[in-house]
């Protein structure tokens, strides 16, 4: 196990690709400590900012301690082994992760698990905006893997998302699965407008409360059940909107009927169709 | 003697007039012609009792005057040892001026971005995203029959635009066009509209989406969208597959307000899929007379259009990280350059706070409200009046701007005090090295 302890805490955005196991797996402690990173715009030494241990042979685990608020890019790129942050971290965890576990005791910044392939992230505090989405301009998002956040998320989770699955167990901000072609998004409380937003493909599963739907959205169907992945069945009411039209898309949108009684007047069509 | 400069343009907006008429008797100016009210204030009033015409550096609660040489020697000295400073600004001054500060960013190793950010920054996101179909204002003011304004006042904040572009001008194969605007509240330019529509504040994405569905003919759910009835909606979406030619300008109504660039990304796509039924444009009603240019210049020089990161010593671009507004509110910054903007009017507050907390050089003509919290002040002539130089309108077209006037005794300009800069800024890293 590799353990990386912050001396003092941060005040110039460092960028630390290479805290990752993929990087420091067949490193000694001396060639650790002397990697370069990025303080503000001066290079300096990762023992610089870190107390850096070695305990026994496992070197695909990695624990890092302190506020690394300021650290961004743990962990990108990853292929294997295990990452374990006890505290907060900045942007672009994960980024472009392509396998093994990233377990985060703290908040995460925006851009979590921007673009990754596969692997999985698991978050007990909140994260910020764009959650496995890409960067600026780009137009694939996250393409497989899994993200699970205990806490809430803000904008734009799941944007332009390809396959995988991001589970939210707190709230939502706007515009979750925008752009999204494939995949499943869920979230277990408050989701914020905009859900779906030109969606092509791909499922948004809103336990809790949504304000509106987007009207570019057609009601099709109200079921008793819906699957979240593999076996896991939520056995409760839940309106099934397809969308986004706009984009002639065929995402479908599961909102909770128990939650959100402001939209039954949807049931005029459905009761519409079933006279037909 | 009296001279008359003709074909002077308007150091003031984005619209960027080129048939400014201005008199100068005595190296004063006299009076301007054709100007509307922003350009003739400016133009007659530019230099009052706000002028700085010595370089200052803060002793305390006070400046005290000294010579550019020492002024200059401190600002490099305050850049160098900066772990992370801030360049900003860039929208009020010449694309010379700004090309020098772009390399001095570089050569320090900070992040430069443009009052973009707090305006039109969204707007470039939204293109990056799903392209821009556009076209100069002379197309426009020669061929187009459909003009729209959303989130967008135009009377009140460009107001030349409608006279020289759109419902007021004359064209070469359009004289009569149709003005439809889309606002929160009734402008100005809204009671000059064929149509108006009211919508709710922050609904602008989902109007535009529902349009982009029904221009296709097709049906929606819900009988309202954003508090307009779908029967109004339908109405605009006839219009504007009717046309033969539309525009559609967008101002921070649209930019700033909820969804942001993802308002633009659907009015956008709006634009893109009327372009399957017939000819239309779509153009960001750009502010400040040069922002455009800063937007280009940066482009042309980095890759990235604004909020660019030179840090670890190659450029990188991601707005949200490498944004001045959150820089600052995230208290990364450790020292500013400010040139040709006022942020601290206009920034959030907690954003100015943390700008004028670190070591502050500002670039100015005038004793601004940054200015004033500033720790060096490197007075600088006006682009435009005073200094030549060259702008982009908000279609893209480059533009030169005159020098009608001297400027007062000894002062330089944007380009020349940057340039004085990066030269010390270069000699102390040699030096160090």
């Amino acid at each position: 196990m590799i353990s990386l302890q912050l001396k003092n805490s941060l005040k110039f955005p460092v960028t630390a690709k290479c805290i990752s196991p993929d990087a420091l797996q067949d490193k000694s402690l001396e060639e650790i400590e002397k990697l370069k990173i990025w303080v503000g715009n001066k290079k300096k030494e990762l023992r610089e900012l870190f107390k850096i241990e070695i305990r026994g042979s496992e070197r695909e685990v990695i624990h890092v301690y302190g506020d690394l608020t300021k650290v961004r890019g743990i962990g990108a790129e990853m292929t294997m082994g295990e990452l374990t942050i006890h505290g907060n971290t900045g942007m672009h965890l994960g980024e472009e992760m392509k396998g093994g576990k990233i377990i985060v005791y703290g908040n995460t910044g925006d851009w979590t698990g921007s673009m990754m392939k596969n692997g999985t992230i698991e978050i007990y505090g909140n994260t910020g905006n764009y959650l496995g989405a890409p960067y600026r301009g780009l137009d694939k998002g996250m393409s497989g893997g899994k993200i699970i956040v205990h806490g809430n998320v803000k904008n734009e989770a799941g944007a332009y998302m390809q396959n995988g699955i991001i589970r939210v167990y707190g709230s939502a901000g706007q515009f979750a699965g925008l752009r999204m072609k494939d995949g499943t998004i869920y979230i277990q409380k408050k989701c914020g407008e905009r859900v779906g937003a030109n969606m092509r493909g791909g499922k948004i599963i809103v336990q809790g409360f949504l304000k509106s739907v987007l009207p570019t959205f057609t009601i099709e169907d109200l079921r008793d059940k819906v699957k979240i992945e593999n076996e896991e069945i939520i056995k409760e009411p839940f309106y099934l909107f397809l969308g986004d039209l706009a984009e002639d898309g065929k995402g479908k949108l599961y909102i909770s009927k128990k939650k959100n009684p402001h939209l039954n007047f949807y049931e005029k069509f459905l009761e519409g169709e079933k006279i037909e | 003697m009296m001279e008359v400069f003709k074909a002077v343009t308007c150091p003031v907006c984005a619209c960027l007039c080129d048939d400014l008429e201005v008199t100068v008797d005595k190296g004063k100016i006299v009076d301007v012609k054709n100007g509307c009210a922003f350009s003739k204030s400016k133009l007659l009033n530019y230099n009052g009792k706000q002028r700085v015409l010595k370089p200052l550096i803060r002793k305390g609660n006070d400046f005290a005057e000294v010579s550019y040489d020492e002024a200059v020697k401190q600002a490099a000295k305050l850049l160098t040892e900066a772990n992370y400073p801030l360049f900003y600004g860039w929208s009020m001054t010449s694309c010379e001026a700004i090309r020098v500060g772009i390399e001095l960013a570089e050569e320090i190793g900070g992040v430069i971005d443009t009052t973009s950010t707090i305006c039109h920054g969204p707007s470039t996101l939204g293109i990056q995203d799903v392209g821009l179909v556009s076209s100069t204002l002379g197309q426009v003011r020669h061929r187009a029959d459909l003009i729209i304004y959303w989130g967008s006042n135009p009377l009140i904040a460009h107001p030349r635009h409608m006279e020289r572009y759109t419902v007021f001008s004359k064209g070469r194969f359009q004289e009569k066009r149709k003005l439809v605007v889309v606002d929160v509240r009734e402008t100005e330019t809204a009671k000059k509209a064929d149509l108006f529509i009211r919508i709710e504040p922050n609904k602008d994405f989902e109007v535009l989406q529902a349009l982009r569905v029904l221009i296709r003919d097709d049906e929606l759910d819900v009988e309202k969208v954003a508090g307009i009835p779908v029967a109004t909606l339908e109405k605009l979406a006839e219009m504007m597959v009717e046309c033969k030619f539309g525009a559609l300008f967008f101002g921070s109504g649209l930019t700033m307000t909820e969804g942001k660039n993802r308002n633009v990304d659907a009015a956008i796509s709006l634009i893109r899929d009327l372009n399957r039924i017939t000819k239309f444009i779509i153009m960001p009603m750009r502010g400040h007379f040069n922002v455009t240019g800063a937007d280009m210049v940066f482009t042309w020089q980095t890759g990235f259009p604004y909020a660019v990161d030179f840090s670890m010593g190659y450029p990188r671009y991601n707005p949200g990280e490498t944004s001045a507004i959150d820089i600052l509110l995230r208290q990364e910054s450790d020292a500013a350059l400010v040139v040709a903007s006022d942020p601290v009017a206009t920034l959030p507050r907690k954003a100015a706070e943390h700008l004028v907390k670190n070591p502050l050089i500002v670039v100015d003509p005038h004793m601004s409200a940054t200015a004033k919290l500033a720790d060096i002040v490197l007075p600088s002539t006006f682009v435009g009046i005073e200094a030549k130089g060259t702008a982009y309108r908000m279609d893209n077209v480059p533009l030169p701007l005159k020098k009608i006037v001297e400027p007062p005794t000894g002062i330089l300009s944007d380009e020349d005090i940057l340039s004085k800069i990066l030269f010390e800024v270069r000699r102390l890293k040699e030096n160090a090295s």
